[in-house]
């Protein structure tokens, strides 16, 4: 794989007596889609921050390129920015904008224009280049802040939540933008979220942050079949998560039925386990395999061909299944409708603490 | 519903007196100094511009014209410079004493003249600086500086916090944002600041008189000509004056006013 | 190894130091050394510097200038309930009963005598109410007069609506126009009838505004000497106008720093009794 771009190393960030980075350490490798992902608060702000050196890590180092960023003012590193507020300056026009940063590197007025205008078109807004900024829709404005910082031709771009104030309609559209873009360019994107979508959709690996530490790094679907721990279990937000415990069969006794899992732990241990939502069986007869358990119909939600059913399995656990719905079809779909799930022991995944 | 009408035309016309009540010694001051009458009564004399004539042909007020014109640009610039000051580390900064730093710089204008006129006058006189035009000049900055402040800061309550650090994310210093960032964004109010507290030095006497020893400003000039007798020439030179200050005045409103916040996401 | 914000900031210190330079050196200074003047000397028309009380003794101990005090205070207690009570109606009409355009441009105009020559508008007060000023001229068609209303205290109070007024409903409107229209729109269907709703929900609801609007007519009559002088006469005069008589003529600057001493300690005391009340049970 290639080499890493970006080293964090021992970084801790107090902002007074709050802990918003606890000892993070992680490399960026060169030329992939890295998104930060986890609920607000989570220090994924702080850390892409620090990256531009808008704020200085209390402890450990971070490296750019091998060399240490410690000191290196903001300006001094090339590490630019397309802001959640977009940040275009609304005294100048969208080329003005875009030669902003050609102008702090002391390119002549010819070139600037050129290739600021030149971006402008590869984005497809070269019409609007003497516009304000101001009277630009939101996704012209989005693109005019990606020129912006991609003019000088960095070799990292950082994304602080870029596409969170537009439509749902425009959010895809500038997805399929970003995602070329990234392929075209073959620069790092380092992309902060609180969207899944956003992130699974886009980035090659994934980094889920919680309370000021990495919960996971891995690819989506890492992230998705094998979670680290219940936080990200829970926050992927399709996985059934069990909790029981060890017989003396080696099974795993829960409120919702006894299952066989793969696991290590020793009789009488408390042990989770993670099912997703689409590796869940469902039928109305009982059938002859293992971890079978039945559960009642709640609701059932779509979203496009695929329709997710809730359950409610013995004990009151919520059991979630994802499903096309085309297999639905000729099944009873009432609420109260009694169904045997099952699931194979292989797709179950036990949690580690 | 008929007691609501009479309610509202009878505010509505209480209000209208306090505007004329407001606006009146201004409208009158404009008519008298056309009015032929030494003393101005009704019905009004006949229509001359004699008492301007005396006035601009009296090589006192060019004097003190030109002296005021020094004092209140000189003062407009440096209190519009420490009010930008203060209003930029209002919105960038926290840090300890922050509240004591913005009493400092609002305080001012809550001391009354008279006193600030005579701590002033002895704390100048303590370094033989008092009586010269640059007296009035530093003590009409302290007077002025907390406008300008107030002024600018609202612009700056305007301004997206993060496009400073836009701007050094894209290669620019915390120096080179002021100039090309800090600056343009902040201009309208700057222009504003300096129109409306070139108005507050240009109409101060109090100060001035105590301070400013031989060398009368205007409203000096007019204030020892009130102590003197009616002489309707302080009509020309007065309504001289409001020209200069509500010009101004307007000026800087409509530079406040003009611009709109604009919406930062579409 | 250990990045610690950087202690030196220049630029950060570049930003606050014009501020504290000029207004330390030229506010603070004077307002202590002015302190320290009230203990000075005068010695053949010369100011030297001492630790003597004799300059509080000779102006506290003098009935004069107690008469004076109480005056200059129940001057500017009267200015600023007159200002008040005058203003209301004005900014009761411009917080609820214009559109929002109508009040901008309003404001816009209460702005501007705020910041042009209030000696002039005296002036021009002076001839209009004189004896055989505009005023009297106009009541004398009908008869009536002519009234003395120059040198009066009426004329005093003319001159303080003039530089309190506009400031005044300035303050005021923003204050009442902050009220939840709801509200009173309750009142009244509660039964509460319109002036009675607009002493139990109105004012309570903008005290803190109408109180900090009064501070400011007290502090703005309290100091002023333009309007007492020209328009009042001056007899007997305000503190204000002893300050002047004091430093002008007498050349008692220590004296006069007395004066503005026990003036600064009044403002003070008014303004924080004032601003304490406003604040107080709400919330």
């Amino acid at each position: 794989m290639a080499t890493p771009l970006v080293v964090f190393e021992n970084v801790v960030k107090r902002f007074d007596e709050f802990v918003a980075v606890k000892r993070m350490n992680f490399e960026i490798r060169e030329g992939e889609f890295l998104a930060f992902m986890g609920p607000s608060g989570c220090g994924k702000t702080t850390t892409l921050r620090m990256l531009a050196g808008l704020e200085q890590p209390t402890e450990g180092d971070i490296r750019l390129a091998g060399k240490s960023l410690l000191g290196v003012k903001p300006h001094e590193r090339d590490t630019p920015m397309v802001w959640q507020s977009l940040a275009l300056f609304p005294f100048l026009n969208a080329r003005e904008n875009v030669e902003f940063g050609l102008k702090m590197r002391g390119q002549d007025s010819t070139t600037r224009r050129k290739k600021a205008q030149d971006w402008l078109e590869r984005l497809g807004i070269g019409e609007f280049a003497e516009r304000d900024v101001n009277s630009l829709s939101g996704g012209q404005r989005q693109r005019v802040a990606l020129a912006r910082a991609l003019v000088t031709e960095p070799k990292i771009l950082l994304l602080d939540e870029p596409l969170s104030a537009l439509d749902a309609h425009l959010v895809i559209r500038m997805q399929g933008v970003l995602t070329k873009l990234q392929r075209e360019l073959g620069i790092t994107f380092v992309y902060v979220t609180h969207s899944q979508s956003e992130a699974f959709a886009m980035a090659d690996r994934v980094v889920i942050m919680s309370k000021g530490e990495i919960s996971q790094i891995g690819s989506s679907r890492d992230i998705y079949r094998t979670p680290a721990n219940r936080f990200v279990a829970e926050f992927v937000g399709r996985n059934n998560i069990f909790t029981g415990t060890v017989n003396a069969t080696g099974a795993i006794n829960t409120p919702a039925g006894s299952f066989e899992v793969d696991t290590k732990a020793e009789a009488g241990a408390n042990v989770s386990f993670v099912v997703a939502a689409d590796v869940v069986s469902l039928a109305v007869e009982k059938p002859k395999v293992r971890n079978v358990f039945t559960a009642q119909l709640i609701s059932e939600e779509f979203v496009g061909s695929m329709v997710t059913l809730f359950l409610e399995a013995a004990g009151g656990m919520e059991v979630k299944l994802q499903i096309q719905e085309r297999a639905l079809e000729g099944l009873p779909r009432e609420p109260g409708q009694q169904f045997f799930l099952s699931f194979d022991p292989a797709h179950a995944h036990v949690l580690k603490g | 519903m008929r007691d609501d009408t009479v309610l509202r035309w009878s505010l509505r016309v209480y209000t209208a007196v306090i505007f004329v009540f407001i606006f009146a010694p201004i409208a009158a001051s404009l008519v008298f100094s056309f009015n032929s009458d030494r003393f101005p009564s009704i019905p009004l004399g006949t229509f001359t511009t004699q008492w301007y004539a005396k006035a601009f042909s009296n090589p006192e007020v060019w004097d003190a014209a030109l002296r005021s014109v020094i004092v209140s640009v000189s003062s407009a610039v440096l209190a519009t410079i420490i009010g930008f000051s203060a209003a930029y580390t209002d919105y960038r900064y926290e840090f300890f004493g922050k509240k004591a730093f913005l009493v400092l710089a609002l305080l001012p204008p809550t001391i009354p003249l008279i006193i600030f006129a005579l701590a002033t006058l002895g704390w100048l006189s303590m370094f033989q600086a008092s009586g010269m035009m640059i007296s009035v000049i530093i003590a009409h900055t302290v007077l002025c500086a907390p406008f300008a402040m107030a002024v600018i800061r609202l612009r700056l309550n305007q301004m997206d916090p993060n496009l400073e650090p836009a701007a050094w994310n894209l290669g620019a210093s915390e120096w080179v944002t002021m100039k090309s960032v800090v600056l343009p964004f902040t201009r309208p109010s700057i222009a504003a600041a300096l129109c409306l507290t070139a108005a507050v030095s240009f109409d101060e006497f109090a100060v001035a008189w105590f301070v400013s020893g031989l060398n009368k400003t205007v409203p000096v000039m007019i204030l020892e000509i009130l102590t003197g007798n009616i002489d309707p020439q302080i009509n020309a030179i007065g309504t001289a004056v409001f020209m200069v200050s509500i010009t101004l005045v307007v000026i800087a409103q409509v530079l406040i006013m003009g611009r709109r916040p604009k919406p930062e996401s579409a | 190894m250990k990045s610690l914000a950087r202690k030196t900031d220049l630029y950060a210190i570049a930003w606050r130091l014009p501020m504290l330079v000029w207004q330390g050196l030229f506010f603070i200074g004077p307002l202590v050394f002015m302190v320290a003047m009230s203990f000075f000397l005068v010695k053949n028309y010369r100011m030297e510097p001492a630790f003597q009380f004799s300059n509080w003794e000779k102006v506290l101990g003098r009935g004069f200038f107690w008469d004076s005090y109480f005056l200059t205070l129940w001057l500017a207690v009267l200015a600023t309930c007159v200002t008040s009570l005058v203003a209301f109606p004005a900014s009761y009409f411009l917080a609820f009963k214009v559109k929002d355009t109508v009040r901008r441009w309003a404001v816009f105009f209460l702005i501007i005598p705020f910041f042009t020559s209030y000696l002039v508008r005296i002036f021009a007060w002076q001839v209009i109410l004189a004896q055989q000023g505009v005023i009297n001229a106009g009541l004398s068609f009908i008869g009536l007069g002519p009234f003395t209303m120059l040198n009066t205290k009426f004329g005093t109070m003319i001159g303080y609506l003039t530089l309190c007024l506009p400031l005044a409903v300035i303050l005021q409107t923003f204050s009442l126009a902050q009220i939840d229209k709801r509200l009173v729109e309750a009142a009244h269907n509660l039964g509460c009838g319109r002036f009675r709703s607009v002493f139990t929900v109105v004012v309570p609801l903008a005290k803190t505004g109408l109180v900090v609007a009064a501070v400011f007519c007290f502090i703005l009559s309290f100091g002023d000497f333009v309007a007492p002088y020209y328009l009042g006469g001056s007899k007997p005069p305000t503190l204000s106008i002893m300050i002047i008589d004091t430093s002008k003529s007498g050349q008692q600057w220590p004296r006069a720093a007395v004066i503005a001493i026990m003036m600064i300690v009044t403002l003070l005391t008014v303004a924080f009794a004032a601003i304490g009340y406003a604040y107080r049970k709400r919330r």
